[in-house]
């Protein structure tokens, strides 16, 4: 590796020295000079030495302000990350970049909606940028996943969005770890970056920083679940002081986890219902394409329908469905039953919920 | 004193250490003693032993004992050898007292006293006192040699020499043969309730002393008012909506399948698992005297009438320790609450916060209906034939709804992991219980009562009980392809679940077990058409909830 980029990151994991300081050091000045300035403050030989042995273990790439393969985008942003960690390729940046986040503890209503929104946004070239934590940022990237799987072709020559993950946690230190299998994929067939040197824990205070950057690379920001506060609202306020379109999910009312969303909507904010609204907030024209939504699902009876008008909007256990319905119990879960099977809806310990937005 | 002559040459021959020991008693109880020595009639020396039936209790079961009694030459002692506990061991201090209160004779000699079974384990109780008594006499020539024939004692002895109830009464009773009973006056109701010969009380012991001996009447039996069973004040009509959940109870009842409700704080879970033993069928007669034994047993308060008639509904508090649910603890081995709910309801509020040790000790009384008490001293099996409802939280903030639930996956899962999978998986019914609605809460019209529901559960039980000889939860898997033949769609409907991972094989046997009650309670007159539709399959998975949160909602 370039000595200037291995000091640079060796200055990224000096104590007492932030992002804006170092960043404002970078911005004149080779890491060279900046160690030179720095003087007892600087990184030891050995440091340097022991930082070089954690990249190349962990195959990790460096950027810094100064340098020529910098992120463009990220240049002229007011909270501009010193150094980039990362692990993929930064020309996936170059592709049209959508953002999805969302609480962790999703409704499946909003996995789903989280999941199939990355899909087709990929099938249409649409990065996807996301933050790798559980819930909504998790199935994003799955939709991701299923979408570079179904192309079948090497990641050079596919027309898919390409995956892009933002992580507050170094990227020798993986944060959910039930989240492994996501991380490699990402650092595969996308981006995956990071400004904490390798080996920082997934603190508390780095996820609302993990968040600017996240919000920085976006064009746009879809919001598909969130409450009032939370991670999710924190990447909007970052979206919003950068001028970035936010676009949100509705959901039911009475839904805390929708309560950030549709505050978002009540404050004026488009909302999205497909992957249309988004590609047409982005300026793409997809009037060409034929209609992308592929359901495999058998459309369900006629009463069947009537029984999913009951469930909109919110999860509901079987003594509510009956009595919204006022049918008997086994008629009830005979049909629940067939919908279940077919992947209409989905029991979630006890509550039942709709996938998919419509069924027409 | 026409004995006089004999007395004093006694005195010479036996009694000279009694006199000085006992002159170091005050003078009061000296002379009481030495009074009584006097008036023995001469022969009393030579009938030195005696054997006296009585019983004592280990678990659930009385076992018969022969108290013999030695009297004999040696420093004037009362021993008690066979393995007394330490009520047994004090009773000679109560015999003593109430023998001299009565104005009966005590031999001031060597008294030695054995505990006599068949299997050497520890005696407990203070059941022995009025035998011990008994003998004492017998040795005296009090009485005569026959009344111990002919009569075995249960009773305690008050220091005034009253005849006091004993804990158990209805086992110790039942275990005796060949002979009639003697009992205290109060709990002649529920000695009756097993007795296999004559029952008989007396209040006190010279009373008891004057009836063996044909010189007073028995005390008459008294007659209680026998009442009808009072009706369970929790009703099933008090119950508004919770349609789901009310099924789910009624199916439960009538199969004896074991059920969970899941659901928010202030759903009614209690409520409806406090309304289970309004549904279930009253107790048939030995169903009676095997539940009224344990509970005697157990020392727990009878009804009036002496016996349980009703299914007992147990309803232990959360910090039980593991002794207290599955029995054991002192030497005759106390039936624990398992034991007490035996056909009745054993309703565990708050799963989630008993001791997980305790959770997994009903693994194995679930599946056998006894539960086996092994102790260095003594092995007891015990009836532990419950029907199991349980109430849970969803997660640890209570809500479970997705999206007002704030619980992250990890929370849920470490919740839940308080109850292990073999134990959830025993519930054959688990229900997500929701708060009901404003309008059900506030109408006007009652919802259907007990006693409706009661007749259904009922008539399954019967229709059950004549094609297979159990209960549906209680056939076994080759019944269950007799009496349960699934048609092909219910076939392929439980194969979609198996093939996704959601039912284990012993799900899927609960379920079938499940749809067999619900084919019952639905058809109502035509039972010879065996067969299980899906309709009965998708009823039972519909009320077989999940109750770890999946994760994987949706189809990719």
């Amino acid at each position: 590796m370039n000595q200037e980029y291995l000091l640079a990151a060796a200055l990224s994991a000096v104590p007492r020295l932030g992002t804006r300081r170092l960043g404002a050091m970078l911005g004149v000045q080779t890491p060279s000079h900046a160690i030179e300035m720095l003087g007892g403050e600087a990184p030891s030989q050995p440091d340097i030495e022991l930082m070089d042995a954690k990249l190349a273990k962990g195959s990790m790439s460096v950027t810094y302000i100064g340098a020529v393969d910098y992120p463009e985008i990220l240049l002229n942003d007011v909270a501009r990350p010193a150094v980039l960690f990362y692990r993929g390729d930064l020309q996936v940046l170059q592709q049209r970049r959508v953002g999805i986040v969302g609480t962790r503890s999703a409704t499946a209503a909003g996995r789903y909606m989280a999941s199939h929104l990355a899909y087709d946004l990929s099938e249409q070239g649409v990065a996807v940028v996301s933050g790798l934590a559980r819930g909504v940022d998790a199935w994003a990237h799955k939709g991701v996943l299923l979408a570079l799987d179904r192309e079948s072709v090497s990641a050079s020559e596919s027309h898919c969005g390409q995956p892009i993950a933002v992580v507050a946690s170094g990227l020798d230190m993986t944060y959910p770890k039930e989240n492994a299998d996501l991380w490699k994929f990402v650092a595969e067939s996308g981006l995956l970056l990071t400004e904490s040197p390798p080996g920082t824990m997934p603190e508390a205070f780095r996820f609302p920083l993990r968040n600017r950057i996240l919000a920085a690379l976006c064009e746009l920001v879809v919001v598909i679940e969130s409450h009032a506060k939370g991670g999710s609202m924190i990447t909007v306020e970052e979206a919003q002081r950068r001028d970035i379109t936010v676009m949100a999910v509705p959901g039911s009312p009475r839904s805390l986890s929708s309560a950030g969303t549709n505050l978002l909507l009540q404050q004026g904010c488009a909302p999205v219902v497909d992957a249309t609204d988004v590609m047409v907030a982005l300026g793409l024209d997809n009037r060409r394409n034929h209609p992308q939504v592929f359901d495999s699902r058998r459309t369900p009876s006629v009463q069947d329908q009537a029984l999913i008008a009951h469930m909109r909007g919110e999860a509901v256990t079987l003594d509510q469905l009956l009595m919204r319905t006022s049918t008997d119990l086994v008629q009830t879960a005979l049909a629940l039953g067939r919908l279940e099977s077919e992947g209409w809806v989905v029991n979630n310990a006890g509550w039942w919920e709709v996938l998919g937005m419509s069924c027409e | 004193m026409p004995n006089n002559a004999i007395a004093v040459s006694r005195r010479v021959m036996f009694g000279f250490r009694s006199i000085t020991l006992v002159s170091h008693a005050t003078s009061e109880k000296f002379c009481d003693v030495t009074t009584h020595c006097w008036s023995l009639p001469y022969t009393w020396a030579i009938m030195a032993f005696a054997s006296v039936r009585s019983s004592t209790l280990l678990g659930v079961q009385g076992k018969e004992v022969d108290v013999e009694i030695h009297v004999g030459m040696g420093l004037p002692g009362f021993t008690i050898v066979g393995q007394p506990d330490e009520a047994c061991r004090e009773s000679r201090d109560r015999v003593r007292a109430a023998l001299l209160s009565c104005d009966l004779p005590w031999p001031n000699r060597r008294i030695t006293v054995n505990l006599a079974t068949s299997v050497h384990e520890r005696k407990g109780g203070a059941g022995l006192d009025v035998a011990i008594a008994i003998g004492l006499l017998i040795v005296q020539d009090v009485l005569p040699n026959e009344v111990a024939e002919r009569f075995a004692f249960i009773a305690e002895l008050g220091l005034d020499g009253t005849l006091r109830p004993v804990a158990g009464v209805v086992p110790l009773v039942a275990a005796i043969n060949d002979r009639s009973v003697v009992v205290a006056q109060e709990c002649e109701c529920e000695a009756r309730i097993a007795a296999r010969n004559e029952v008989v009380c007396a209040q006190t012991l010279a009373h008891l002393v004057k009836c063996l001996m044909g010189e007073a009447q028995w005390t008459p039996a008294q007659r209680r008012t026998v009442m009808d069973a009072a009706p369970p004040s929790a009703d099933m009509k008090d119950v508004r909506g919770q349609a789901a959940a009310r099924q789910a109870l009624e199916i439960a009842a009538a199969g004896a399948h074991h059920l969970l409700l899941v659901g928010p704080p202030g759903a009614g879970k209690s409520m409806l698992a406090q309304r289970m033993s309004s549904i279930l069928p009253p107790l048939s007669n030995e169903e009676a005297v095997a539940t009224t034994i344990i509970h005697s047993a157990a020392q727990s308060p009878l009804p009036p009438t002496g016996i349980i008639t009703v299914p007992p509904f147990r309803a232990p508090h959360h910090s039980t320790s593991l002794v207290a649910m599955v029995g054991g603890g002192a030497s005759t081995m106390r039936p624990g609450e398992i034991s007490l709910a035996t056909n009745g309801v054993l309703f565990l509020d708050e799963l989630g916060e008993f001791a997980p040790t305790v959770l997994d000790a009903l693994r194995q009384p679930l599946e056998d209906g006894v539960v086996r008490l092994a102790r260095a001293k003594s092995s007891v099996t015990m009836p532990a034939k419950f029907l199991l409802v349980a109430a849970t939280n969803p997660c640890p903030c209570g809500e479970g709804m997705p999206g007002v639930c704030v619980c992250d996956d990890s929370a849920k899962k470490r919740y839940l992991r308080r109850f292990s999978g073999p134990l959830l998986d025993r519930f054959d019914l688990r229900v997500a219980v929701s708060r009901p609605h404003v309008d059900e809460l506030l109408t006007d019209t009652p919802a259907e009562s007990s006693q409706v529901i009661a007749t259904r559960v009922l008539r399954v039980r019967q229709i059950a009980m004549l094609r297979s000889g159990c209960l549906n939860s209680a056939l076994s898997a080759d019944l269950l392809d007799e009496f349960a033949p699934l048609t092909t769609e219910a076939a392929a409907l439980l194969r979609y679940h198996l093939e996704r991972g959601r039912l284990s094989g012993r799900g899927y046997h609960r379920i079938r077990r499940v749809a067999r009650t619900i084919a019952d309670l639905m058809s109502v007159s035509d039972h010879n058409n065996l067969q299980i539709d899906e309709s009965h399959v998708a009823t039972a998975l519909a009320l077989r909830v999940g109750v770890h949160p999946q994760l994987n909602g949706d189809k990719l």
